[in-house]
């Protein structure tokens, strides 16, 4: 894999009051890879990704993007310099198509200053025939279901045309047909050169798509590195399931053998 | 198979919802025309009262801009109509400016006001914004009242006659006609581009926007400027046709009650909605005022009315005349339970 360094971020910390929701979190993102983040509820990847996006201001650390330093930006530089994401929580514009709600994006994203409105509509029935939704455009975006708002908030962060795209949670609340079809989009995107982080519950989608995987747990590093040493390390699933449960896994590892 | 089906029901959704588009398009075309030449049959009483009647369309018309499409709900644009009044008479009394000069600048003010006290209180949101917005107006309204010196305080400040006196009536009447157009123009060509775009991005959801590029505030600054273009040229105007500035008559706060009331009877965030709710609007008053026995009820029943159609029609006529929702009463019902009432 290309080892080009395309984001970092360096001692990031996010205090809310007294309590660190992240602390100071080094994260490097290799241009072209689909990096994991994960961690037990709570762990801080929203505020992570809230906080390296412009959404909140870090309290410490640095966040760089191609080599120029982005923290403190707002929201809408960090966006129209090439780096978009979707929210956990769907965030359509309910009032508009779903044609005009991805054309938003062709406007103001990343290459969006050359395009007039008209040119933008253009680009975005072009994003939705990539993530096949150009029978919905023109729908409101309040008719549509779970699934396809999901794929909504992926259309118009892609009509922005970022290089490099977080996706919080794309997956949750999905059938497993959905996110078979889900995990495939997330490849096509990832073909066409855009470098991913996919803040995901679904462990199946972890496993299935990402080239490394990043674990936040209370808001630190716990682990990295490739998706099976992640997966299957005692640590990590003693975060997520609990002391009990490792000690469990030990006791049925040791007696399988003597049977 | 699916597929294709949906597409062409959407297809013919969609050039459905454009012949009526035309249609009514069509029909406010005919209007239009009937107005411009109104002033060749109509008496002095209903040109003026149709010259108010542009005012308020204008003003809503501006309003529309923050309110209707940028979803931030202003409650002291009486100050911009105020600070037009007050603007425009006193660039004509102190510098002697032509009349359109002073209307400029009168609108200039006005709009300047706008950018000043948008860029901090447009970071509040919901109540907050429109708590802060009524305290500014009626903040203005004072210091215009008790800066005697300046704006002449309770005594007001009377401007010269527009002469030839006997076309007065014609030259009032026009000036807010053509007002109200150019506020339905610039309303249409501004939905049309980026700026536009980014006002229903803003009012649907405002970090998604930020996080897609937009810079909300300078949108929504923009959005506040116009309205306060739109109120203030309607306060100038008003200003040389009453020939009389008085605080406590060009801050009321019912001018935006009235502007908020025709957007919202008419169809916030849509072209039409402000010049139609304008005529809604007036037509209610005037039945209840003029024409109903109810002495001082009549208040009361417009409020009332008020109350059924924002139940009923939560995004005003224009949501039946666009063809969005047909005028059943499941629609109406189905509003309701949006409502939650």
């Amino acid at each position: 894999m290309n080892q080009e360094v395309i984001f970092e971020t360096q001692g990031i910390t996010k205090y809310f009051g007294g309590l660190a929701a992240v602390d100071n979190v080094d994260m490097k993102i290799y241009k072209g890879e689909i990096l994991g983040l994960i961690g037990p509820n709570g762990a801080g990847k929203t505020t992570f990704v809230n906080t390296i996006t412009g959404m909140l201001r870090p309290t410490r650390g640095r966040v760089i993007f191609k080599g120029q330093d982005i923290t403190g930006w707002p929201a809408y530089r960090v966006g129209r310099l090439g780096i978009a994401r979707t929210f956990q929580i769907v965030k359509p514009f309910l009032g508009m198509t779903v044609r005009e709600n991805v054309a938003v994006g062709a406007m103001f994203g990343h290459k969006g200053k050359n395009r007039t409105a008209r040119q933008a509509l253009e680009k975005a029935d072009e994003v939705l025939e990539f993530v096949e939704m150009g029978h919905l455009r023109n729908h409101f975006a309040d008719q549509l279901t779970l699934a396809y708002l999901k794929r909504l908030e992926l259309a118009k962060a892609l009509a922005m045309e970022p290089e490099l795209l977080f996706l919080d949670e794309v997956m949750a609340g999905l059938n497993s047909r959905e996110i078979e079809e889900a995990m495939e989009m997330i490849r096509k995107i990832n073909a066409s050169g855009v470098t991913l982080l996919i803040i995901e519950h679904v462990m199946k989608a972890i496993a299935g798509v990402t080239h490394r995987v990043f674990v936040l747990n209370f808001g630190t590093e716990l682990a990295q590195g490739s998706p099976e040493e992640v997966l299957n390390d005692p640590r990590v699933i003693q975060a997520y399931l609990g002391e009990k449960f490792v000690e469990r896994q030990r006791r049925m590892q040791q007696a399988s053998p003597q049977q | 198979m699916k597929k294709s089906g949906e597409l062409q029901n959407s297809q013919q959704a969609a050039s459905k919802k454009i012949t009526r588009q035309k249609v009514l398009l069509g029909l406010v075309g005919v209007f239009v025309v009937l107005l411009a030449v109104l002033p060749l049959f109509a008496s002095g009483f209903w040109m003026r009262t149709l010259t108010l009647l542009f005012l308020l369309a204008a003003m809503a018309e501006g309003w529309n801009f923050i309110g209707g499409y940028t979803g931030y709900a202003a409650f002291g644009n009486v100050a911009f109509f105020g600070i037009g009044a007050y603007g425009t008479a006193l660039s004509m009394l102190r510098l002697h400016f032509p009349f359109f000069l002073a209307l400029l600048v009168g609108a200039a003010a006005a709009m300047l006001f706008a950018v000043l006290v948008g860029l901090p209180v447009l970071r509040l949101k919901g109540h907050y914004f429109a708590i802060a917005t009524v305290a500014l107006a009626t903040g203005v309204g004072e210091v215009a009242d008790f800066w005697t010196d300046f704006t002449g305080g309770a005594a007001g400040l009377t401007l010269p006659f527009f002469r030839p006196i006997q076309l007065s009536n014609y030259f009032f009447y026009y000036m807010a006609f053509v007002l109200v157009l150019f506020g339905l123009g610039l309303t249409y060509f501004i939905m049309k581009r980026k700026l536009g775009y980014s006002w229903l991005a803003i009012r649907e959801d405002e970090d998604a926007a930020k996080m897609m590029g937009i810079n909300t505030t300078w949108s929504k600054v923009v959005a506040f400027a116009l309205s306060a273009l739109m109120a203030g040229l309607a306060g100038g105007i008003y200003a040389y046709w009453n020939t009389f500035v008085l605080a406590e008559e060009v801050f009321k706060i019912e001018y935006t009650l009235q502007m908020i009331l025709a957007t919202v009877l008419g169809g916030p965030g849509t072209v039409f909605g402000p010049f139609i709710g304008a005529f809604i609007y007036y037509i209610l008053i005037t039945l209840l005022v003029f024409f109903l026995p109810v002495g001082q009820l009549h208040a009361t029943i417009l409020g009332l009315i008020i109350i059924l159609v924002m139940v009923f029609t939560p995004q005003g006529v224009m949501d039946f005349l666009s063809g969005r929702k047909r005028l059943t009463l499941s629609a109406l019902l189905e509003n309701i339970r949006t409502h939650k009432v």
